[in-house]
């Protein structure tokens, strides 16, 4: 079912971006879990928006884990994707992408990852999970699996052991959805999605609350495959930076609830790496 | 307690309570089969639904089972317990899990209640066993829980890995909406079969009317000739040429054909009365007439000679004998006028008395008699010996007139039970069918000689006695007259003075 809607909506941004077109290849921008993709119509919306403003189609195109996206990336079949700070900084060789722009988001282009359990479950700490149900988002996820797993280690718990079962939703959304249903005890969440959902989606994201909020990381970013046409890719950054100074684009950015997008340098995700690398957190610097 | 039993009911309530009767079987016969054809179609439906459903989720389930994805078993578990499309029957999948090959949940559809990871732990002992089923089912199966829990029918699905089983998909269907469905057919087959009733009383009710109406006039008419009340017997109507009414018609005719004869025979007998009358008349005249011109005649001769007194004596006794022949001819039609004014009883020895006075009647003729008096002289009977024997003798001078060249004259006389029968039987001419009608009337004779009055005495004081006298014969063959009179006991006479 979704297949067939994401199709759909695929055709449709197609279709939808054609006049500007003039049958020229489309701009492929790959979405992944760190933002709520169900909302198709926001993205056919924003597809248009930039499609007028970069001349040629736009298509955002889904898939389900973030090691598909890299990999359609690397194979040069997406131009653009909004991925994570996890992927973002693991070793690449040879290196096939570039930071784009950075979202902000109340103020500062930095997130936590949040541990939530249901509203009614009497957990309050991450050492009350033990012999729970826990659900990840993505294994190469930041918030949804990556520092979940080292704030439970500097707790002295085990992830691997401690928890009866563990699955991954491939979703932040559907994180929050599996711990509203009571599928998993407990699970990590992007802390701009739990916001999120808690302002949109009250009804499903009001059964849950947060037991364990993590240090601030670099939001994910987007990046743009290396070897796009620098003309390109300006125009790509300048659309996507300056959506903050036109009405469309500043209704288009509170549909996701952030500020802006603006540039900032990779040195952000600096503290990801470090903790992707040896465990050890270092402490965040604050990023205006 | 005789109009409780069917056999006394009417035909009015018979013919329509019958269609009623037929009506709503067939209606009933046609309906519940319907239902249960219906019912059953609706459980295969609901049967292959659930297996389908379990398949559905069993087509992507032992990847993820394999790999621990829970969250897309309990997706594609959700996605199959979402309600159908609009238009389609809907039905309900009450619940859904997947048990991994231990037991233990990998996916609930009531995740709150059924805990990942763990092993399902139904608590009714029913539920138990329908777990042990699934768990055992080894290809996929449908099970019926029907009987021991809420209706449902559950889907079971196993699911193999290089043939080895890794675990079971179960997918539990309502079957109430079966259940409501039937309840509606039902109530449908009810109110179809109670219109269907409806219907059927009144065409019942209209067929009986128009049926029975023409058979009530004749049962009507029947008890009307019954009672013999032809002039009030209303003609039947005839609406139908069937068999009722022709019936109605030669009922009709019948009843036309019965005033008319009864008619003619009013008129017969009436007819017949004043033949009778004139003939009394005539008889009267005659007898009266006769002796009346010869004492005329005397009587004016003697007023011419009135001193003759040779002629006075003679045609005094003339006169007289005339008298005497008109008033024996009056006595013979005031019978009653012999009578003593108390009947008294009297003992039957006088009958043997009667012997010589036949005796003499026959005198001079080639007549035998032959005499059997069985009555002994106490038997007592409540009359005069004289008229007792005026009967028999008139009845024998009969006899002995109707032989006149000859034969054997019988008397018989015995006791049957409380009666005197007195038989006299003679073997002359006979009695033709059309005179024995008027044998007992006055003046009624075929001798030229006659006065036509011997039976009408007998008759009248049989009649007297309270006795009957009947008579049988036929031309050539002869006669037998007999009497029948009540007896008195000789003790009841004793007791009467």
């Amino acid at each position: 079912m979704r297949r067939i809607l994401l199709s759909l909506a695929f055709i449709a941004a197609v279709i939808g971006a054609s006049p500007a077109a003039g049958g020229e290849d489309p701009l492929r921008i790959g979405l992944t879990a760190v933002v709520v993709r169900e909302n198709l119509r926001f993205f056919d919306r924003w597809g248009e928006y930039l499609s007028a403003r970069l001349g040629r189609p736009v298509s955002f195109v889904q898939r389900r884990a973030y090691r598909d996206v890299m990999d359609m990336l690397e194979k040069g079949e997406l131009d653009v994707a909004w991925i994570c700070g996890f992927p973002f900084v693991q070793k690449r060789n040879p290196e096939f992408l570039e930071l784009l722009t950075v979202p902000v988001y109340r103020g500062t282009p930095l997130y936590r990852s949040y541990v939530i359990v249901h509203r009614d479950s009497p957990y309050l700490g991450m050492e009350d999970l033990e012999g729970r149900v826990f659900a990840y988002s993505d294994p190469d996820s930041n918030s949804g699996y990556l520092v979940p797993r080292k704030m439970f280690q500097r707790a002295g718990l085990d992830p691997d052991r401690f928890f009866r079962l563990a699955f991954f939703t491939f979703s932040h959304a559907e994180t929050v959805q599996a711990v509203a249903d009571r599928v998993a005890d407990a699970g990590a969440v992007d802390s701009y999605v739990w916001e999120f959902l808690v302002e949109r989606r009250p009804e499903l994201a009001g059964q849950t609350r947060v037991i364990q909020r993590s240090e601030t990381f670099g939001f994910p970013p987007i990046v743009v495959r290396l070897g796009l046409d620098p003309a390109l890719r300006a125009r790509i950054e300048t659309a996507l930076v300056g959506m903050k100074h036109d009405p469309e684009g500043q209704a288009l950015l509170r549909d996701l609830a952030l500020d802006e997008f603006a540039t900032y340098p990779p040195g952000l995700y600096e503290p990801i790496r470090v903790l992707a690398k040896a465990g050890t957190v270092v402490p965040p610097r604050a990023w205006p | 307690m005789k109009p409780l039993h069917p056999r006394g009911w009417s035909l009015t309530v018979k013919i329509p309570l019958t269609i009623t009767a037929v009506v709503v079987g067939v209606a009933v016969t046609i309906g519940v089969s319907m239902i249960a054809h219906d019912r059953a179609r609706f459980q295969a439906v609901l049967v292959d639904k659930a297996l389908l459903k379990a398949r559905a989720v069993a087509a992507t389930a032992p990847e993820a089972l394999l790999r621990g994805d829970s969250w897309s078993l309990y997706q594609s578990l959700k996605q199959v317990a979402a309600p159908g499309t609009p238009g389609t029957q809907a039905s309900t999948v009450i619940t859904g899990m997947v048990l991994d090959a231990q037991g233990r949940v990998m996916a609930h559809l009531d995740p709150a209640n059924n805990p990942l990871g763990l092993p399902f732990r139904p608590e009714s002992r029913a539920e138990r066993d329908l777990l042990d089923n699934a768990l055992a089912a080894r290809t996929p199966t449908v099970l019926d829980g029907a009987k021991a829990l809420d209706g449902f029918l559950e889907g079971v699905v196993p699911m193999f890995a290089d043939e080895k089983f890794i675990g079971t998909v179960r997918l539990r269907m309502s079957t109430t909406e079966l259940a409501a469905r039937n309840r509606e057919a039902a109530i449908t087959v009810l109110g179809l079969t109670l219109g269907f009733a409806a219907v059927g009383s009144l065409l019942g009710a209209f067929i009986s009317r128009r049926m029975v109406e023409p058979l009530r006039g004749l049962a009507q008419g029947l008890e009307s000739i019954g009672r013999g009340d032809l002039a009030n017997v209303a003609p039947v109507a005839v609406r139908e040429h069937d068999e009722v009414g022709m019936l109605a018609e030669s009922f009709n005719r019948m009843t036309n054909e019965l005033a008319e004869k009864k008619r003619l025979e009013q008129q017969v007998i009436l007819n017949e009365k004043l033949a009778g009358l004139g003939r009394i008349a005539a008889g009267v005249a005659h007898e009266v007439n006769n002796p009346l011109g010869g004492m005329l005649n005397c009587v004016n001769t003697l007023k011419k000679r009135p001193d003759d007194p040779d002629l006075l004596r003679r045609y005094l006794n003339l006169l007289e004998t005339g008298l005497n022949r008109i008033a024996s001819t009056v006595r013979g039609l005031l019978v009653e006028l012999h009578d003593e004014a108390a009947p008294k009883p009297c003992n039957l020895a006088c009958l043997s008395d009667l012997k010589d006075l036949i005796g003499a009647e026959i005198d001079g003729r080639q007549v035998q008699l032959n005499w059997e008096n069985a009555i002994d002289g106490e038997t007592c009977l409540n009359c005069s010996c004289p008229n007792l024997q005026q009967i028999v003798l008139n009845l024998t001078k009969n006899g002995v007139q109707a032989m006149p060249d000859g034969g054997t004259l019988a008397f018989r006389s015995r006791r049957e039970e409380n009666k005197l029968v007195l038989e006299v039987e003679d073997h002359g001419v006979g009695i033709s069918e059309q005179d024995q009608r008027h044998l007992f009337d006055p003046f009624f004779t075929n001798r030229p000689d006659g006065s036509g009055l011997g039976l009408w005495i007998t008759f009248r004081l049989v009649q007297k006695m309270g006795g009957s006298i009947h008579v049988d014969s036929a031309p050539g063959r002869g006669s037998r007259f007999e009497v029948r009179l009540p007896l008195t006991e000789p003790g009841a006479a004793e007791a009467a003075e």
